[in-house]
């Protein structure tokens, strides 16, 4: 269903849609720079924007951070049990700041800042991914070496 | 502008949509009550929660579109996308177009929604549906992504306002006008979401009616419905749309406006976190088809 081919009456002055780089925008570049600004205020790295009510930052950024704790509590079950009622208020202080990294890394993230209070379902699930997986705090987790070996032998056993 | 109006009959007049009757957003959490649904109309589901093509394996998705069958046979799957960010000034990315596309293809479905928003900037993910001013710049951002997201599709796209705690301090337009403005220079299609609508609304304290009055509702694919609270916390005293609680009896009022006034006869609900127990979700389905005169689905 897909058709490559310029479509009769399409904008003739707007770059081919898989051409190198991203489109520029004359009207974006303006708007870029706020869209920017926003973002940075609402992960809590940066000072609100001008001419936006402040109180309705904050309840939006609070409603963020909701959000992620609940992201991440559908990935770390164990962990955000053990927190109980605590789980979204501890989440919310470890993620504010932090770039939006999915509910993997940010779970994660909050069971770091939690080790010295998990009990022991909480601590093995944290002990599982460590084993299997590294993740040094600011890229996406990468298989260990040995996860991977053991993977590349499972595939030759086949 | 043209690209998307010549699509086909279906791109300009929602009467081509073949979407109707009550439906809801598949979840994995809630598919055993979807599959037991006889009179479901239709299902969403997350674009994004769909397997890439085919690096992630063929197995699996074979399996997940075959799920959703299974569990709805000939029952529509419209993909609802919600990173791909339509609204980011630095443009849509290729490869999200690509997946939205692939999933239409995948599930044979007969349109495809996304937001009006931005999600994105400089690289930084919001993690959100962030609203954008009211303006032409934005207008303009919006039209050329959404050109370059039709001009892929192959078919219709429904557009979906979002629900915004704030609003931009510089807005020429209502959102009514604006997104008037959208539909036009596009030819895409409304994806309603009145839960959207109330809670804008009535945390901009305006009647929700008024705002309804402003829009094009000629041009509903279908409508989001949802619930939603004041959190305890917030002192702002705003109103949520959480997708985790109830569906107010406002919300359902303001359905049956809507249906007074249009079309508009497909109906889903969103629920996102926190799931009822069978029987109070099928309940809240019975009762959105009682508010829309549209066959239950229970």
């Amino acid at each position: 269903m897909t058709d490559p081919t310029p479509r009769v009456g399409a904008s003739g002055d707007s770059p081919p849609f898989s051409g190198a780089g991203r489109p520029k925008h004359t009207a974006a570049t303006n708007l870029a720079a706020r869209q920017a600004a926003l973002v940075d205020s609402l992960l809590g790295a940066g000072p609100d924007p001008e001419g936006l009510d402040p109180a309705r930052l904050a309840a939006t950024r609070s409603a963020l951070l909701r959000k992620r704790a609940g992201e991440a509590a559908r990935h770390w079950p164990l962990l955000a049990s053990a927190l109980g009622r605590d789980w979204v208020p501890f989440a919310s202080e470890v993620l504010a700041g932090r770039p939006v990294a999915g509910g993997l890394r940010d779970g994660w993230d909050v069971a770091r800042a939690a080790r010295d209070r998990l009990g022991e379902g909480a601590l093995r699930e944290l002990a599982e991914r460590e084993q299997a997986l590294r993740y040094d705090g600011a890229s996406a987790p990468r298989p260990r070496l040995r996860t991977r070996l053991a993977s590349a032998l499972r595939r030759r056993g086949r | 502008m043209a690209a998307a109006a010549e699509r086909g009959p279906a791109a300009g007049a929602p009467a081509g949509v073949p979407l109707c009757g009550v439906g809801i957003g598949w979840r994995p959490e809630i598919a055993g009550v979807v599959e037991g649904l006889p009179g479901l109309g239709f299902c969403e589901v997350v674009a994004e929660a769909v397997p890439a093509a085919p690096s992630r394996g063929v197995t699996e998705l074979r399996e997940r579109p075959g799920a959703l069958r299974g569990l709805a046979a000939g029952v529509a799957v419209v993909p609802h996308g919600v990173r791909l960010g339509l609204g980011d000034a630095d443009g849509v990315a290729p490869e999200r177009v690509a997946h939205l596309a692939a999933c239409a293809r995948m599930f044979g479905s007969p349109l495809v929604s996304e937001h009006v928003a931005f999600v994105r900037a400089a690289g930084r993910e919001a993690g959100h549906l962030l609203p954008l001013p009211r303006t032409r710049e934005a207008l303009d951002v919006l039209t050329e992504n959404v050109r370059r997201t039709t001009a892929e599709l192959g078919v219709p796209l429904a557009l979906e306002p979002i629900a915004a705690l704030f609003d931009w301090p510089d807005d020429e337009y209502t959102e009514g006008d604006f997104l008037t403005e959208l539909l036009d220079r596009t030819g895409t299609l409304l994806l309603l979401d009145v839960a959207n609508l109330y809670a804008n609304a009535r945390n901009r304290g305006q009647d929700p009616s008024a705002v309804l009055d402003r829009m094009p509702l000629d041009r509903v694919a279908y409508v989001h419905m949802a619930g939603g609270a004041v959190h305890p916390d917030d002192p702002t005293g705003l109103y949520h749309d959480t997708h985790q609680n109830p569906v107010p009896d406002e919300v359902l009022t303001l359905l049956a406006e809507v249906r007074e006034r249009s079309a508009a006869p497909a109906v889903m609900l969103e629920r996102d976190g926190r799931y009822p127990p069978a029987a109070e979700l099928r309940a809240e389905l019975d009762a959105l088809a009682t508010a829309a005169h549209l066959p239950p689905p229970t």
